[in-house]
């Protein structure tokens, strides 16, 4: 039976891995693009939760269709925090680029408890009590789109950025401000840009959560927290090392319930960003040059 | 190969490290620094402090709380406020402790500068201890309309009152109500595994049960006990491992959220179970939570304080509670209702808002006009209610989602007879 119940453990640390994946991805390409760490992201997703829900309860339409318009709307919410807020701040220490972002967090989860009050929303979704069996052990159906979801999307906006002309754009501005500027590149339209696609990405993993756990406006706090993570454990500003991260962190989180009390899944991974960060400083992925 | 995919070309030392991990320290504090409301100063009315979990995990419950309290005033001034004082109104000033403990003292603290002559809340237990530590310090008395660890009240303080049960009265009536079921449907469940949140109330509550579980004699083996944080967003390892336990019972202490999580992953690793009883949580009764669950939540017991349905003044009170925010008085409203009830009769004696005046009428009580289940509320030289009572209540199918929840226990209170063992969650369509 024990090995019944790690295997369990491991099918739903890989899957839940995949979307702390995919929530960072966004953290993690902002960072390495603008040198900004986003402190709203866990509350733009909840934003995108709030979306992809309303979407459901007055349209019928279900959260995998309707992610797509969740993320053009996160797009847009990111783009203008960018050229409004962020583009401003750019140049300041680091402590200075903490604050604005902070405010616009709290101003975000505070409309939402506004907007929509404290209610846990817990909408029944196709699949979301969906399982498939492999003998002894259970594969959630949502758990297991939006896992898929999440590496799709990842491989998607890594293609992107090597082989589209507007992602090269990015890396290069990403590598290099000034010469990007020399060689003709509008950067603070690349910056937008950029946000828009980080934070259209976590606006993606709002709708592919939403059948999973109860939306309410004060999720979003912790999701800043576990991208956060997840980015230093993979190597800030790398995207595939976002991907290995989620991973990782989800499988232990999981994994540890097999010795320790859920009350101790922060110390793990609290315990693996200390050990990462006295050993390997850049992330796992992380490049050293 | 590695660096190829790196957006950020430059090297991550420590330095930079310290930079951005500093930041980031800064941010996290400052999320947590809560926003302060003003309050202007009205002579000629008697303001009550109330400090609720209006934002953080527990704000369902938090601003449910607030609505008691605040329903509650509006129905003592609309009655002609408090008339021995000359018909002087009642004001509820609102603090939010933001789930936490410290920030909940800080707020019942600023609300006594603004002029509160006696306190009500604080849903948490934890956020209980701290204020009633405060309560003491400022000679202001604090009526808790919520709060059940015992120790809050064990402590001497003479201006803490509590008119929840406390967690013994919990796990005592836990135990007597589920030998009581066990005896009338001739079942012999063998395992049981016991689930709470990570709170001083859910380990309180958990605790405490076990505790009194084991004393009680009944023949079934509490095989696992899991604690979870509060506010967690995914029990998927937690029930797997209540499925290892292979448990013929479920009694979960839990909060609105974990609730819904923990009842669809016990539907998806489908966990074969006699029953699911809580030993007194929230979670189970709430209306949006028996609405998210659908089916899913039927046949759900729960061990808590109740309304208590043949009261009048509860009928008048549901009423206006179901026109003015919808929904129903439930547990945690229906007790910060009956609080402000508790300071409304004892300022009618004191006839004054004098703290020490208020504090010997609140001593006094003899309230028999509630909307609870249990007796008249009186309180003991520690300030506990000692007739604060529970009911086992279950969740039945009716077409009415309003009207689900139903006392089932005991026999003198109950609206119908209960379901046990419960078909299994899968089998409920």
């Amino acid at each position: 039976m024990d090995s019944t119940l790690a295997l369990q453990l491991l099918i739903q640390g890989i899957l839940l891995g995949g979307l702390y994946g995919l929530i960072a991805l966004g953290l993690s390409l902002i960072f390495g693009v603008m040198g900004v760490i986003n402190f709203a992201h866990g509350q733009m997703m909840v934003i995108g939760m709030y979306i992809s829900y309303w979407i459901f309860a007055l349209l019928g339409v279900e959260p995998y269709l309707s992610l797509v318009i969740v993320s053009a709307a996160i797009f847009v919410l990111g783009y203008v925090i960018q050229s409004s807020v962020v583009n401003r701040i750019l140049d300041y220490p680091e402590a200075m680029q903490v604050l604005p972002l902070v405010a616009i967090g709290i101003i975000l989860e505070n409309t939402a408890l506004l907007l929509w009050g404290p209610d846990h929303r817990s909408p029944h979704t196709a699949f979301s009590l969906d399982t498939i069996w492999l003998g002894e052990a259970m594969i959630d159906v949502s758990r297991l789109i939006a896992f898929s979801m999440a590496i799709i999307i990842t491989f998607a906006i890594f293609i992107f950025l090597r082989k589209s002309n507007m992602g090269k754009c990015i890396r290069a501005a990403a590598d290099n401000r000034m010469a990007a500027t020399l060689v003709g590149i509008n950067v603070s339209r690349i910056n937008n840009f950029s946000f828009g696609l980080g934070a259209a990405t976590t606006g993606a993993a709002g709708a592919l959560l939403l059948p999973l756990m109860p939306l309410s406006p004060n999720l979003g706090h912790d999701f800043t927290l576990t991208a956060f993570i997840v980015v230093i454990l993979g190597g800030m500003g790398n995207l595939v090392g976002a991907l290995v991260g989620g991973l990782i962190l989800g499988v232990a989180e999981s994994m540890s319930t097999l010795f320790l009390p859920s009350t101790l899944k922060q110390v793990v991974s609290f315990g693996i960003l200390i050990v990462i960060m006295l050993f390997r400083p850049q992330g796992l992925l992380g490049g050293k040059k | 190969m590695m660096g190829e995919q790196d957006l950020v070309k430059k090297e991550i030392d420590r330095r930079t490290f310290l930079k951005v991990t500093g930041a980031v320290g800064l941010g996290l504090t400052a999320t947590s620094f809560g926003v302060p409301t003003l309050l202007k100063a009205e002579p000629k009315t008697i303001k009550i402090g109330s400090v609720q979990p209006a934002t953080g995990p527990l704000a369902v419950i938090g601003q449910g709380q607030r609505r008691g309290n605040q329903l509650a005033v509006d129905y003592i001034n609309a009655k002609g406020g408090i008339k021995s004082m000359g018909g002087a109104k009642l004001e509820l000033l609102l603090g939010d402790s933001e789930t936490k403990a410290t920030v909940g003292r800080s707020e019942a603290d600023r609300l006594i500068k603004d002029g509160a002559s006696v306190l009500i809340g604080a849903f948490q237990s934890g956020t209980g201890m701290a204020i009633a530590t405060l309560a003491e310090q400022r000679q202001i008395p604090f009526v808790m309309d919520v709060a059940a660890l015992d120790v809050i009240t064990q402590k001497g303080y003479k201006y803490s009152f509590r008119v929840f049960p406390t967690v013994t009265t919990f796990g005592k009536t836990a135990c007597k109500y589920i030998e009581q079921m066990l005896k009338e449907k001739k079942v012999t469940p063998k395992r049981a595994v016991v689930t709470n949140t990570g709170d001083p109330f859910g380990k309180g509550q958990g605790g405490n049960f076990i505790k009194w579980f084991k004393k009680s004699g009944i023949p079934v083996e509490i095989v696992e006990h899991i604690t979870y944080p509060l506010g967690i967003h995914d029990l998927s390892s937690e029930v797997a491992k209540i499925k290892a336990a292979k448990p013929d019972l479920l009694f979960p202490v839990c909060r609105p959220g974990d609730s819904i999580i923990l009842t669809r992953q016990l539907l998806k690793q489908r966990v074969p179970l006699m029953g699911i009883i809580s030993p007194g949580s929230p979670g189970w009764y709430e209306p949006k939570v028996i609405k998210d669950l659908g089916k899913l939540v039927y046949y759900i017991m729960d061990n808590v304080p109740w309304v208590n349905t043949a009261s009048p003044v509860y009928q008048e009170a549901n009423a206006l509670f179901n026109k003015k925010y919808g929904g129903y008085l439930d547990t945690n409203s229906g007790f910060a209702y009956t609080g402000i009830l508790v300071i409304a009769d004892a300022l009618e004696r004191a006839g004054s808002g004098d703290s020490d005046k208020l504090l010997a009428a609140i001593r006094a009580t003899d309230l028999k006009a509630q909307p609870m289940v249990g007796d008249a509320i009186r309180f003991a030289e520690n300030g506990d209610n000692i007739n604060a009572a529970t009911a086992m209540v279950q969740v039945l199918p009716d077409p009415d989602p309003l009207k689900r929840v139903k006392v089932v226990l005991p026999k003198s209170f109950a609206q119908t007879d209960y379901v046990f063992p419960a078909p299994q969650i899968w089998d409920r369509g």
